[in-house]
């Protein structure tokens, strides 16, 4: 009898220590939660507030027309009209579109292979590797201004192409077309030293993002992967490449955003050029059209089967 | 272990390809190099070029008389004292802020659990994505009637019906307030970016700090800030660069008063004006060594700045660990 007591205060004690616990657990998901909205609160009211209000409001401007009265704005639902301009109307927004979506398609890949390429060389050791990366990290402070672009203007195009100003003597040119190889040789030569050009230029940012994110490996799983006998081809596979995965996408990504809101970008220029003509509606309706094709590339580039797990993973990896 | 690896004996073979691949890397990192420091060389080349030497084909590099003429005649053009404290007063608070908050919601978002973090995340991304051109407009509206998030429609009441609404316009706090709430220049990638720098913190300070009683906002402030040294680099340094370049807000957002970067592009058209107006050749000769003057001033205190920051900056993002 007094066994079966303390048996069974036994277990009562036992199941007020587990509400117990279960209710501070409880307390404490609250107070995490109630947290995490007072930390994410200032981001929250300005996505309200600045993004989604003014992206709901843009969709609406693009079926109107806007005049300037005394009243201020008037607003003058035309239905799909803008839209129509647009695309059979307007002469040069169809071209310009084009152009630029080309121009993504295949600058992307190569600006995010050449960011990782540069990358991976200046992980390495050797002598000079601080004036180096100091080297490549120019184009940052350089290439997010309009200084670039008047640079591009005034000192990479003078006369035929970029390659021009860095043979800017001409003696480079001479000395090839001397050394007897044919002209259309040596303007594919400088085509190709063009093109570097101007990706040297735009990968400042994808390469530090690249470098950093090389630098998280932890050399023990290289160390790992050495002692069981991988090549290096394996190891950057089955290592490197894994573990940089995210910073990929995120690279990838940021090429796309960064190429679309470039000024050297047509379709960019012409959203300015109406908006400082007071064609609110029409430039809005441009960049609505350009921003919902370009997503469509973003979310083209996460439909292979690799991209989805590593965005996915990328998206809830952390949340254990 | 790594000793046993360094002292491997190796073939000579060996040997020989490690001296190309090294060869071959110190050819491409030079001529890389040269690419990346040709236009600056460039700028510094000839925005101290007199018209004279800018005629004379013997002149490639170094300019034979250096002459300070093209700043003072930019100076004059478009005033760089005015331009250069305007961008200063924008960058200072705003980036104080923005990377205060930034770092606030980082850790909101990488420490904290509660309903719909994944889908408020998913939606960061996206703000990331959009481009603010897509929405410029309606900002723009926005910050010419602005009512104090929603505050200034419900003092209808007191104002004969009318919402009450300030023009912030052509002043600066329109960025003040968008770095304020995260919506700021490049707010959504840094956020991206400090988070995953948190995530990857030891969670045992952060426990002690709340088993001894401290709040989480005082824990955030005094333990994690403190700790953060190198993503705070990283995010400032971003930070100021994109200020100080920025050019699409503040050409949107200011009628007159420029900030430097768009005071280059004025710069520019009235250098065009001049030169169609006047049409003599020394003027279309002189017009872009003035230009590069100016640009040579647009980049020289981020370049002075990122000389003494360098260290710290690829040291620390090398140590920052952005990834996912």
């Amino acid at each position: 009898m007094k066994n079966n007591t303390t048996a069974a205060s036994g277990h009562t004690e036992l199941n007020t220590k587990k509400k117990a616990a279960g209710k501070r657990r409880s307390g404490l998901m609250e107070r995490q939660s109630r947290n995490g909205w007072f930390f994410i609160a200032p981001w929250l009211l300005g996505f309200v507030c600045f993004f989604a209000i003014p992206l709901v409001k843009s969709l609406y401007y693009t079926f109107t027309k806007i005049s300037i009265t005394n009243d201020g704005l008037t607003f003058q639902f035309v239905g799909l009209e803008n839209y129509l301009t647009a695309f059979t109307v307007d002469p040069d927004f169809v071209r310009a579109i084009l152009g630029s979506i080309g121009n993504i398609v295949y600058q992307v890949p190569i600006i995010v292979f050449f960011s990782l390429f540069i990358a991976l060389i200046l992980k390495q050791d050797f002598h000079g590797k601080t004036l180096m990366r100091s080297i490549f990290f120019l184009p940052v402070i350089i290439s997010s201004g309009v200084v670039i672009t008047i640079l591009k203007e005034n000192v990479f195009a003078s006369g035929t192409g970029q390659a021009a100003s860095l043979f800017q003597t001409g003696v480079i040119t001479e000395l090839l077309i001397k050394s007897g190889m044919g002209l259309p040789l040596v303007k594919m030569i400088t085509t190709t030293v063009g093109a570097v050009f101007d990706l040297t230029w735009r990968s400042g940012v994808q390469i530090l993002l690249l470098l950093s994110a090389l630098h998280t490996i932890p050399d023990s799983m290289y160390e790992a992967a050495r002692i069981e006998g991988a090549t290096e081809w394996e190891t950057f596979w089955k290592i490197t490449f894994v573990l940089i995965s995210p910073t990929l996408i995120m690279t990838i990504i940021y090429s796309i955003i960064d190429y679309f809101t470039d000024y050297s970008n047509k379709v960019m220029r012409m959203i300015v050029t109406y908006v400082n003509q007071g064609r609110y509606e029409y430039s809005t309706t441009i960049s609505i059209i350009y921003f919902a094709v370009v997503l469509q590339l973003i979310l083209l580039r996460g439909q292979s089967p690799v991209q989805t797990r590593i965005q996915r993973r990328e998206l809830t990896g952390g949340y254990k | 272990m790594t000793q046993g690896f360094k002292f491997k004996h190796k073939k000579t073979g060996d040997i020989a390809l490690d001296g190309i691949t090294k060869v071959l890397r110190a050819l491409f990192l030079i001529g890389m190099a040269y690419v990346l420091l040709y236009p600056v060389l460039f700028l510094l080349s000839n925005a101290f070029r007199s018209p004279v030497d800018r005629l004379d084909p013997t002149v490639i590099w170094i300019p034979k008389t250096l002459t300070l003429n093209n700043f003072v005649l930019a100076d004059q053009l478009i005033g760089f004292k005015d331009s250069i404290y305007k961008t200063c007063t924008i960058l200072v608070p705003s980036v104080a802020v923005q990377v205060f908050v930034c770092l606030m919601v980082a850790y909101g978002f990488a420490r904290f659990k509660f309903k719909g973090r994944e889908l408020l995340f998913s939606l960061l991304l996206f703000t990331i994505i959009v481009p603010t051109s897509t929405i410029i407009i309606p900002l723009y509206v926005q910050f010419r009637f602005f009512d104090f998030f929603g505050v200034g429609q419900l003092l209808r009441v007191f104002n004969h019906g009318q919402a009450v609404t300030v023009n912030l316009l052509n002043t600066n706090w329109p960025f003040y307030i968008l770095s304020a709430t995260g919506m700021g220049i490049r707010s959504g990638l840094y956020i991206y970016m400090a988070r995953q720098f948190f995530r990857s913190m030891p969670k045992e300070l952060e426990e002690a700090a709340w088993v001894d009683g401290c709040g989480s906002f005082k824990t955030f402030t005094h333990i994690m800030l403190p700790n953060v040294g190198s993503i705070v680099i990283v995010i400032l340094l971003f930070s100021v660069v994109w200020h100080w370049n920025d050019y699409y807000l503040s050409v949107m957002f200011f009628v007159d008063n420029y900030p430097l970067s768009v005071g280059v592009t004025v710069l520019q058209d009235r250098l065009q004006l001049l030169s169609e107006s006047m049409s003599a050749a020394d003027i279309a000769l002189g017009e872009s060594s003035i230009l590069e003057a100016a640009c040579f001033v647009v980049i020289l205190p981020m370049l002075v700045m990122y000389v003494f920051a360098q260290k710290y900056f690829t040291g620390s993002i090398t140590r920052s660990g952005i990834v996912g």
